[in-house]
């Protein structure tokens, strides 16, 4: 059954292409059954840019994030265009806060094919981005990382690590999934 | 779902800290963090944690310097260094003191990954290969008794040959030292094992009672003796009997249980009928019997038909490096018992109980670790937690002068002290200057 009140919303960082966020709110209804908008893009994260590292900060883009109203949704997935680090990674494919209300994903390094300067086709880059977006989503609502391999939220380092795992939950969790889901939704999200 | 883990970041930088937060909590587990190394030591004294990351720049306490200090005291948990400055150096210096893994700063997330598996891998071969040695040492050694001094392992290679045999065994060794244990364990490695063992301590028991107690008595053999009873000699049948302090006998009992030693049949008290008994006596005493033999106060037949095997015990004092293993066990034994999480002893505080004499022996050093686990709030032991041990005074001799006393107790009160006079002087509550006076008249010198 779908969870008519929940509501999550996919929202573009600056210039992104904009079948990513679609195919991700198509996949969170799919999988989760639980509505997805796409809102309209909010401004380049310019203000998270570490000139030493020629990077972008997760953490102060996901500060500036909170900083927005986004009463009517429950989570909220901003999708940007730039690599992503957080102080001891080199980069992330996303980040979110364990049980948070905000998460990232970072479609920068999610092209890249296995050979040098290779891409991948559109239908892979797009499930890749809907694999991290769920894992993201994943850690929104609770769910730890999963020590079996064949679960969406494994954790996958690599690229070749995150076209290996499936795109879908494993038993265990997807009885938390279900579980957390099914709780009501006015409890308050940790950030 | 993985090992849950308690981890502890120690790094100055808060950024850093909040990074590592959030990332482990997303795998559930227990996640603290310290500014310092000194916040860290506090952590670790309150609560264990099993994996430390490491940051080697820090003010104050040095990564390095922290990761010594948890080496020593809480050698079970790994450390991995993190930095941000590749140095080589200094990664050898931390890998041979102990560190598990070191990280440069920023790291690939699936490094982290890596090194995590690595350390649960590790972890779990530990745990695996403590649980396969405890059940060897189950099948090798012997339950309760501690020890591996060469003193030790004599009376370990001792017990299972006595055991073979039926001949009886006299056990030498002062109070506390482990005779019953051993009595047992000799007992529990022989044909009777699945039969009675049977302890009864001498010196605690008053002659006529012993008597009864051991040979059992009729209805009305004595005032009081309203239903007949079998002795001791009797229920053992075929078991061990452990007579402790047997020194403590008057001579008419060393002749009676001569008598049952080499006929194999006692008589009730009050009773006519002779009854066949089966037993293996083992025997224990802290005196000097031989010496008391040649004094002519212990029956010379009967210490010989009681010591066809002697085990001396060695007292703890002669074998001081078994201290840190049974204290170990001590620890292990009272933090389960008291349910408080007392499983670490400071190398400080066991320089004091290595010093110790333990005239009560390994009895003794139980316990003082059961005092000190119960008292403490911490969850390692220190120095002051055994400031209620101290050797008892000697005894003075009635041949020494006033001026050979005094010559002495200034001595030992420097030697406390370091030959620091100043200190030396308020523990003796004179002043420096007297101090330095009796220091000359009585030629002392610091060695």
């Amino acid at each position: 059954m779908r969870s008519q009140k929940r509501r999550i919303a996919v929202v573009p960082l600056g210039e992104v292409p904009g079948i990513v966020p679609k195919s991700i709110a198509a996949h969170i209804l799919g999988y989760l059954n639980v509505n997805a908008e796409v809102l309209s893009p909010l401004r380049h994260p310019d203000y998270a840019y570490d000139p030493r590292r020629l990077q972008y900060n997760a953490g102060a883009v996901l500060k500036a994030l909170e900083s927005h109203s986004f009463g009517r949704y429950e989570k909220v997935i901003g999708v940007l265009d730039v690599d992503l680090f957080v102080p001891i990674f080199t980069y992330v494919f996303g980040e979110a806060k364990q049980g948070g209300k905000y998460a990232l994903v970072s479609l920068n390094r999610l092209r890249k094919g296995h050979g040098e300067g290779a891409f991948v086709p559109e239908p892979i880059y797009l499930e890749r981005a809907a694999k991290v977006a769920l894992h993201e989503l994943g850690h929104l609502y609770d769910l730890h990382h999963c020590s079996d391999s064949r679960c969406l939220m494994h954790f996958s380092g690599g690229l070749e690590y995150l076209d290996r795992i499936p795109l879908y939950f494993c038993r265990y969790c997807s009885v938390f999934m279900r579980d957390a889901l099914s709780r009501p939704r006015h409890r308050r999200s940790k950030g | 779902m993985a090992d849950k883990m308690s981890i502890m970041i120690v790094d100055d930088e808060k950024i850093i800290r909040e990074s590592f937060l959030y990332w482990f909590e997303k795998y559930g587990h227990r996640v603290e963090a310290a500014a310092s190394g000194m916040e860290a030591l506090e952590k670790l004294e309150k609560s264990p944690f099993e994996v430390l990351f490491v940051d080697i720049k820090m003010p104050g306490m040095n990564g390095i310097e922290l990761l010594g200090k948890v080496k020593e005291e809480y050698p079970d948990t790994t450390v991995i260094i993190i930095t941000a400055y590749g140095s080589i150096e200094t990664a050898v210096e931390a890998m041979k003191m102990g560190a598990a893994d070191y990280l440069l700063k920023p790291f690939k997330p699936e490094q982290l990954s890596l090194v995590m598996e690595k350390v649960t891998q590790q972890r779990k071969l530990v745990s695996e290969y403590r649980y396969v040695k405890g059940r060897l040492e189950e099948f090798t050694r012997f339950e309760n008794i501690i020890g591996q001094s060469p003193a030790m392992q004599e009376v370990f290679d001792l017990i299972p040959e006595v055991a073979q045999s039926d001949s009886s065994v006299l056990i030498m060794g002062e109070t506390g030292t482990g005779k019953e244990l051993v009595a047992k364990a000799i007992h529990a490695k022989s044909k009777r094992r699945h039969l009675p063992f049977i302890a009864i301590n001498c010196g605690a028991i008053p002659d006529s009672l012993l008597e009864s107690e051991l040979f059992g008595h009729e209805k009305g053999a004595f005032t009081g003796a309203t239903h007949p009873r079998k002795g001791f000699l009797e229920v053992v049948s075929g078991g061990t009997l452990f007579l402790d302090e047997i020194g403590e006998i008057s001579p008419k009992m060393q002749v009676d249980l001569l008598r049952v030693l080499e006929e194999k049949k006692i008589i009730r008290i009050g009773e006519r009928q002779a009854i066949d008994v089966d037993f293996r006596l083992i025997s224990a005493t802290r005196r000097d019997l031989e010496k008391e033999v040649a004094e002519g106060s212990f029956r010379e037949d009967f210490f010989y038909r009681i010591n066809v095997i002697m085990i001396r015990i060695p007292p703890l004092r002669q074998r001081k490096e078994d201290i840190p293993l049974l204290v170990e066990h001590f620890l292990q034994k009272y933090s389960r018992e008291t349910v408080k999480q007392v499983d670490h002893i400071s190398a400080d505080a066991m320089r004091v109980l290595k010093a110790y004499d333990w005239p009560g022996n390994v009895r003794e050093l139980e316990n003082a670790i059961e005092r000190a686990v119960v008292l403490s709030k911490a969850r390692t032991l220190k120095r002051e937690d055994f400031a209620f041990l101290r050797s008892p005074p000697e005894p003075v001799l009635k041949s020494r002068s006033l001026k050979e006393v005094e010559r002495e107790h200034i001595q030992r009160i420097l030697e406390d002290c370091d030959w620091n006079v100043t200190r030396a002087s308020k523990v003796l509550g004179i002043n420096r200057v007297t101090l330095h006076k009796m220091i000359k008249r009585h030629n002392l010198k610091r060695p």
